[in-house]
């Protein structure tokens, strides 16, 4: 497969400095999650920078769709509507005195009809979850409200690529976790999407491909796993080993037997040590807990409260940005709302009934996700759509 | 010194955000054009009472923050109120002292008319501008800008300097802090020198911010544009007739009282 960018032999310098790349060579795949991970000063900033043409290699070449990007201002107007980036802080990013105006900002320079540009900034708005914010001017915005607001200005001109210097560097944690969410589920409507952060237990277990740099060089790239695993390269990288990583490398070295891949969630961990402690299935005494999928767009708030109301449901968790607002509008309080799938299966092997509200082709990702966990363990974790329908049993349990 | 979000604050969340700010702007600027026709302070008292009640009771602004508000401007017009009753000529005299012997206060009735009456008229108008500035955002008023046909460069940069101020002026709170914590004004002239350190570092940022501002539009295909919004709840013909309405009222006092 051709890949969608691809970087050859890069080298930079700003003046009166060491270089800040150096031997750079890259390729990007269509629909891949990229984090590149380094520390301060590491080069991972100017490495993105190039991506989009904001700024010119002193040696090397970037292929955008297998062509040499051209640096005049007509081609790289083109390559910038089609690689979005978002800018680490954000009130360097949002020039407009309205949420409206700031994200109308890329479409009215793409010459967009005025009809467009409502459409346009009205889809974007939605899929980060501002719907109503139009008129806000951004200083009264929190910080994730502002990342969200940079996030539509950049969706509003439809990218194939979305470029994030740092993007959690400002949030809280659980803003930080909202906006992994979000992006999430813009990777899965088909963009990819390219983060560099310094926070490894928030690269971990978000992305496909992690890139390792180092003064201006990749020092490694691969999956999370193998690139974190090298203890001497996170070491040199200035990183520190995952969690996660660190707690299956001690066990394997206290004997307990670990399956050929390494631990990525809470999930995996889990997995392995009650397959040391119990043998392969052990269900606890009530046996599996339901997960229940509810697709916000084919259900309506009162059909839930009502259900909730008739059962007990001990968690809710919600994926994706629509249905956030969903539950914020129906009053719910949602437990969970990042790595929804994982954490509800862990509450079902517990033997816990948790219900998650989601919206479109992630249901299917839910149902994918438990049945492939179901295929790999051996185990038998029952999920249900829920349809807001006249069934008046459909959260029996199992 | 740094209550800059203040006034913007109020007018964004007033109750009257929602009414066209057509309406708004009519009664503000008719009240302020004809408060300069009245020939007495009867007319201008009337506005001011009138549009401060609305002020308050219909845009819900608070009663407090509203008086504290006008407090500055009334005190600057109390003051130059008070010079032309002393030092304005007239001839019937009220009420008079010899300072020195070459220098006499005098009021009479024509200055204290006078005076009364450009205090008045400072209030009213005051009144009217707080409306404006307390029930319509900055951003309405650009949108009012566009249908007005004022230049887009104009606008532009209007709407650029104003999303910069909170910017900035945020960056200034946090270097005055910074320099207070470390005693930066305790003696009047380290207050001098911290103050002229704080303009300099706010020269730098501000400088910096260009750079990035730029490179944050090149970043979204800047062409020239800006975005203007311009959609807003159609003009209600009921409050632009009360505003017409109590505009006719003001004209009939005016031509009334002035006999």
């Amino acid at each position: 497969m051709e890949p969608l960018i691809e970087l050859k032999d890069l080298e930079y310098a700003y003046p009166y400095a060491s270089p800040a790349l150096s031997n750079i060579s890259l390729c990007i795949q269509r629909g891949e999650k990229i984090a590149l991970v380094g520390s301060n000063g590491a080069g991972k900033s100017t490495l993105l920078l190039t991506l989009n043409g904001m700024i010119r290699p002193d040696k090397g070449t970037v292929t955008f769709h297998g062509k040499p990007v051209s640096y005049d201002r007509a081609s790289l107007r083109k390559i910038r509507q089609k690689i979005g980036f978002v800018f680490q802080d954000p009130d360097v990013q949002i020039i407009a005195p309205t949420v409206w105006q700031d994200v109308a900002f890329g479409p009215v320079n793409l010459d967009y009809s005025e009809e467009q540009v409502q459409q346009a900034v009205s889809n974007a708005l939605h899929s980060v979850g501002l719907e109503g914010f139009e008129k806000r001017p951004p200083y009264h915005l929190s910080g994730g409200e502002k990342k969200r607001v940079a996030i539509a200005g950049i969706l509003a001109m439809d990218p194939d690529v979305l470029i994030l210097d740092e993007p959690t560097s400002m949030l809280d944690p659980a803003g930080s976790e909202d906006i992994m969410d979000l992006l999430d589920e813009l990777n899965h409507q088909g963009k990819t999407i390219i983060i560099s952060t310094h926070d490894v237990e928030l690269a971990y277990p978000w992305a496909d491909r992690i890139i390792l740099m180092e003064k201006g060089r990749i020092i490694a790239s691969g999956t999370p796993e193998e690139a974190f695993s090298d203890k001497e390269l996170v070491r040199r990288a200035r990183l520190k080993t995952p969690i996660l990583l660190e707690l299956s490398q001690e066990l394997k070295s206290r004997g307990m037997k670990t399956p050929g891949t390494l631990p990525r969630t809470v999930l995996d961990i889990i997995r392995i040590i009650e397959h040391n402690h119990h043998g392969s299935i052990r269900l606890s005494d009530n046996g599996y807990g339901t997960i229940h999928v509810g697709d916000v767009d084919l259900i309506s708030g009162p059909q839930i409260q009502a259900i909730l109301a008739r059962t007990s449901c001990d968690t809710i968790g919600v994926m994706g940005s629509r249905a956030k607002i969903c539950a914020r509008q129906w009053g719910l309080i949602p437990d969970i709302s990042y790595a929804v799938i994982d954490k509800c299966i862990l509450q079902a092997m517990n033997g816990r009934t948790s219900l998650i509200l989601t919206t479109g082709g992630m249901v299917t990702r839910v149902f994918e996700r438990v049945t492939l966990f179901n295929q790999t363990n051996n185990r038998s974790i029952p999920v249900r759509s829920l349809i807001g329908s006249d069934k008046p049993d459909d959260l029996s349990g199992t | 010194m740094f209550a800059h979000d203040f006034l913007e604050e109020a007018a964004q969340h007033n109750a009257l955000l929602q009414v066209h700010p057509y309406t708004k702007l009519l009664l503000g600027i008719g009240s302020i054009i004809l408060v300069l026709f009245t020939p007495n302070y009867i007319v201008p008292c009337f506005l001011a009472v009138t549009l401060s009640s609305v002020t308050i009771l219909l845009a819900k602004i608070n009663l407090k923050f509203y008086l504290k508000l006008l407090g500055i401007p009334l005190i600057f017009a109390f003051m130059s109120a008070l010079i032309i009753i002393f030092l304005s000529e007239g001839v019937t005299k009220i009420w008079s002292i010899q300072i020195f012997p070459w220098f006499t206060l005098t009021v009479t009735e024509e200055s204290l008319n006078h005076g009364l009456h450009i205090f008045a008229r400072v209030f009213g108008g005051m009144c009217a501008l707080f409306f404006i500035s307390l029930t319509t955002p900055m951003t309405d008023l650009f949108g009012i800008m566009k249908k007005l046909k004022v230049p887009d460069l104009f606008i532009d940069l209007s709407m650029i300097i104003y999303r910069y101020i909170f910017i900035f002026m945020e960056k200034a709170r946090q270097i005055y802090l910074a320099q207070q914590m470390r005693l930066g004004y305790t003696k009047p002239r380290e207050a001098l020198h911290s103050y002229s350190m704080l303009f300099g570092s706010i020269f730098i940022t501000s400088w910096d911010a260009g750079e990035d501002l730029i490179h944050a539009m090149d970043c979204r295909c800047y062409n020239g544009k800006y975005a203007k919004m311009i959609t807003y709840n159609p003009v209600e013909w009921r409050s632009l007739s009360a505003v017409s309405l109590y505009l006719f009222i003001i004209i009939g006092m005016i031509l009334w009282t002035s006999g």
